[in-house]
């Protein structure tokens, strides 16, 4: 059990496959307790009350959920650490550690923390990727009722190696490219599909590097602006104030040598 | 010294009477009723006028106390030393009243010390927690000489006093890495964010406007004491501090040109949308004009001419905040957020609040030091009168400030009326039937246990229960019958009883939809009877 929870998880989704029949959508709403928000659910949008949708683009079914990025941006900015990365991929929330800053809103790339904006109490809501389901050795539950296989659960490399299967043995089926083997640097769900992803609401123009890097480039640069700007000011100072008192020394002396008068200058 | 007893109603204080009472009623509603009813924020839009307005502008417009302590203390200037103790109090008043925004904002608020022992170094965010903190305790250092004074308080006034320069040299570095992280916020969502905004160099640009917003501030703020308290300082100081404003913009501007140059967004500038004209705007009124303006030295020394071009760098300042925060978030957000009623008022509460403490401080602490100053020179008019003829200067200045006034509120407003004519381009989810039987595998046969009432067992069969044309799992599975725990026993939830109720099988079996439950003699089409 131990073992096979270190391995890291993924899902797939193959928009060809998908029929629409919001299997995925009911079986989350029950895992997660959540109340009815829509009845259609093809119109439902991500909330604090709904993790994964079924919508209907450019006349296929895409899924939208948590990306359960490799180097999540909403990890890295969190500022109290709320947010955990696991092993296994999921992406996870401790709400006892959360301000409710909603950074993590603010600088997730694909839109989908939620929160919980009528609580008195609120809370960032999003998929969880069934964490406590893989802990068991179970598929997440979205995957467990997929009756078509267009969601899949698995092992991240195994599925990236069926997903570029189903592209090398579907010559023009799908659009080469498998989506969040290098979005913001790796997710832990992929995606396939038979139209461009922009057209499907996934945005192409995602940097191909972890996102966290951008603003490690600023943070990274602190010890040096403290210690040089500390030294660099200091060092001012001291030279302003030494000639402050040079200058000082100097109007004394000359004051000096005006009421001593001319000739004694040497001493 | 002039008693005049009770404070009389004037109508600047019935304003601040009807902001406070405006404010205090959002307050109620904003802990009341949460977040979700007292602003427009959204899962789209989670930061809006608190954050864009009450934080960032309120820590840039706390600028004035770094730059004039720096000048002051490190580089040994000592002529602009009369204007450090108003600069250090707007900087200490600007943070406070930063922290109560975030009290607002949080939505745990009570949960705003944990970065102090719940670490994310990786975090900007977290860095402008512990900013926050450390620069807002080294402001209150910096500044209470001037309460133990008032108290005559020697001891701590001496040990504070020892410790002016290495205060002021933390105020400085914790500064420098505040202003420019509140740009580094933005450094992490370069797909969100309109290049017009987003650059590399944000942390940098917020840097250095700082600096001539701090001089901007130092401005204003005199002059404005003047006005309310006759207090002022030497016009020439404060023409000196238009300079180097100058000099800063000049750098920004320049900066801001190759910046935008080398990512070859500066065409994006001149397209007719809403970025566009608000980023002019914001160009125009806050870097361009005030430049220009303080670059002329009639202007500059002219007191009406020093006022304006440094009214109008705070007022393009806030809106290069705003437009970082809001506007430039706008189009990728997908909605057009447009503050609550109760997040204008609060926030016009917490300026207001800034006013009267600013007033009380000057009014019972020495803030200005050389208070003899106003018996010699009572007014201002009178000293800018030394230094200039000034109908001439009044005039340029009019007709300058006019024009690039005039000029940053039509493109601010032609951008409005842009992005509402777009605001309905919104992209459609379409919902229309699906492809049917992609290699479609229906759940096994089910068979569902026996209940009190009922004839027999139940033999489900999902096949029978599907439309292929349309497959909607939802129709059933939504609260109906379970997914995930529905193997053999639901859990008695499927009976006949909760049938009969128009529950579980009833639900569609109602006699109406398809036969119902009762409807039929043959219970075997459904029951197993054995």
């Amino acid at each position: 059990m131990e073992t096979r929870s270190q391995v890291k998880k993924a899902i797939l989704f193959d928009t060809t496959l998908c029929i629409g029949c919001g299997a995925c959508y009911e079986a989350c709403k029950e895992k997660n307790s959540l109340p009815r928000t829509h009845n259609n659910f093809l119109r439902d949008t991500l909330s604090a009350d709904t993790y994964t949708v079924v919508n209907r683009r450019a006349g296929r079914f895409v899924r939208r959920m948590c990306m359960h990025c490799d180097s999540p941006t909403c990890v890295s900015v969190c500022p109290v650490g709320a947010l955990e990365k696991t092993a296994a991929g999921p992406v996870l929330y401790d709400e006892s550690k959360c301000m409710g800053c909603r950074y993590c809103m603010q600088a997730c790339p694909f839109n989908v923390p939620a929160y919980e904006w009528d609580e008195p109490i609120p809370r960032i809501r999003k998929c969880t990727l069934c964490a406590d389901r893989i802990a068991e050795g179970l598929p997440t539950a979205c995957a467990s009722v997929c009756p078509t296989g267009a969601t899949k659960f698995g092992d991240r490399a195994g599925l990236i190696a069926e997903a570029r299967q189903r592209i090398h043995d579907n010559p023009g089926r799908y659009s080469d490219h498998i989506y969040g083997i290098e979005e913001v640097g790796g997710t832990s769900v992929l995606l396939l599909s038979d139209v461009p992803f922009d057209s499907l609401g996934y945005r192409m123009d995602l940097m191909k590097a972890p996102l966290p890097d951008l603003t490690w480039q600023a943070l990274e640069k602190i010890p040096g602006v403290v210690t040089v700007g500390g030294a660099l000011m200091s060092g001012i100072y001291w030279i302003t104030r030494r000639r402050a008192k040079v200058r000082r020394a100097l109007s004394e002396q000359a004051k000096d040598i005006e009421s001593a008068g001319p000739g004694e200058s040497d001493s | 010294m002039t008693r005049s007893g009770l404070p009389r109603l004037t109508f600047w204080r019935l304003v601040l009477v009807a902001i406070l009472l405006a404010g205090f009623y959002a307050t109620v509603i904003r802990f009341v009723k949460g977040l979700g009813a007292s602003t427009a924020l959204s899962d789209q839009f989670p930061w809006g006028l608190w954050i864009g307005f009450d934080v960032m502008c309120g820590v840039a417009l706390a600028a004035g106390g770094f730059t004039i302590s720096a000048v002051v203390y490190i580089f040994n200037i000592e002529r602009f030393k009369p204007i450090i103790r108003p600069t250090i109090l707007t900087a200490f008043l600007g943070y406070s009243l930063v922290i109560v925004a975030l009290f607002f904002d949080l939505g745990k608020p009570y949960n705003i010390w944990h970065p102090i022992i719940m670490w994310n170094p990786r975090s900007v965010m977290f860095e402008v927690g512990w900013c926050v903190t450390l620069y807002t305790t080294v402001l209150a250092l910096e500044f209470s000489p001037v309460v133990f004074e008032r108290l005559k308080l020697e001891r701590p006034l001496k040990i504070v006093k020892s410790l002016t320069i290495p205060l002021v040299i933390m105020g400085v570095i914790l500064s420098t890495l505040h202003q420019s992280s509140l740009g580094s916020l933005f450094l992490i969502v370069p797909s969100k964010l309109h290049p017009l905004w987003y650059s590399p160099l944000l942390p940098l640009f917020f840097f250095i406007s700082a600096i001539a917003l701090g001089c901007a501030m130092t401005i204003l703020e005199s002059f404005l004491s003047l006005r309310a308290f006759r207090k002022s300082l030497e016009p020439h100081l404060l023409a000196a501090l238009g300079k180097v404003a100058a000099v800063v913009l000049g750098l920004y501007l320049g900066l801001k040109l190759y910046d935008l140059a080398s990512r070859g967004a500066l065409a994006r500038a001149f397209e007719p949308a809403y970025e566009g004209r608000m980023f002019l705007a914001e160009i125009l009124l806050g870097a361009i004009a005030p430049m220009v303006m303080l670059a002329i030295p009639r202007i500059r020394k002219d007191q009406l001419g020093l006022f304006v071009s440094a009214l109008m760098i705070v007022m393009g300042f806030i809106m290069n905040r705003l437009n970082v925060g809001i506007t430039g978030i706008d189009r990728s957000s997908g909605v057009n957020y447009f503050p609550s009623l109760t997040e204008v008022s609060v926030t016009l509460m917490i300026v207001a609040i800034g006013f009267v403490i600013f007033s009380l401080a000057v009014k019972y602490l020495r803030v200005f030091e050389h208070e003899e100053k106003r018996f010699i020179v009572p007014e201002l008019p009178a000293a800018a009168a030394l230094n200039r003829p000034l109908k001439s200067a009044g005039a340029l200045v009019m007709a300058l400030g006019a024009c690039f006034v005039a000029g940053a509120m039509a493109l601010a407003y032609s951008g409005v009326r842009l992005r509402t004519a777009a605001a309905s381009v919104a992209e459609a989810v379409e919902d229309a039937p699906g492809r049917a039987g992609a290699s479609f595998a229906p759940p096994a046969e089910l068979v569902i246990a026996r209940s009190a009432a009922s004839p027999g067992w139940v033999r489900f069969d999902h096949a029978a229960h599907i439309n292929p044309e349309r497959v909607d799992c939802t129709v059933c599975h939504s609260g109906q019958f379970s997914m995930l725990g529905a193997k053999l026993d639901t859990g008695g939830r499927v009976s006949t009883e909760n049938s009969r109720k128009m529950d579980n099988c009833g639900a569609c079996h109602n006699g109406t939809t398809v036969f119902g439950i009762r409807d039929r003699r043959d219970c075997a089409a459904c029951h197993l009877t054995e």
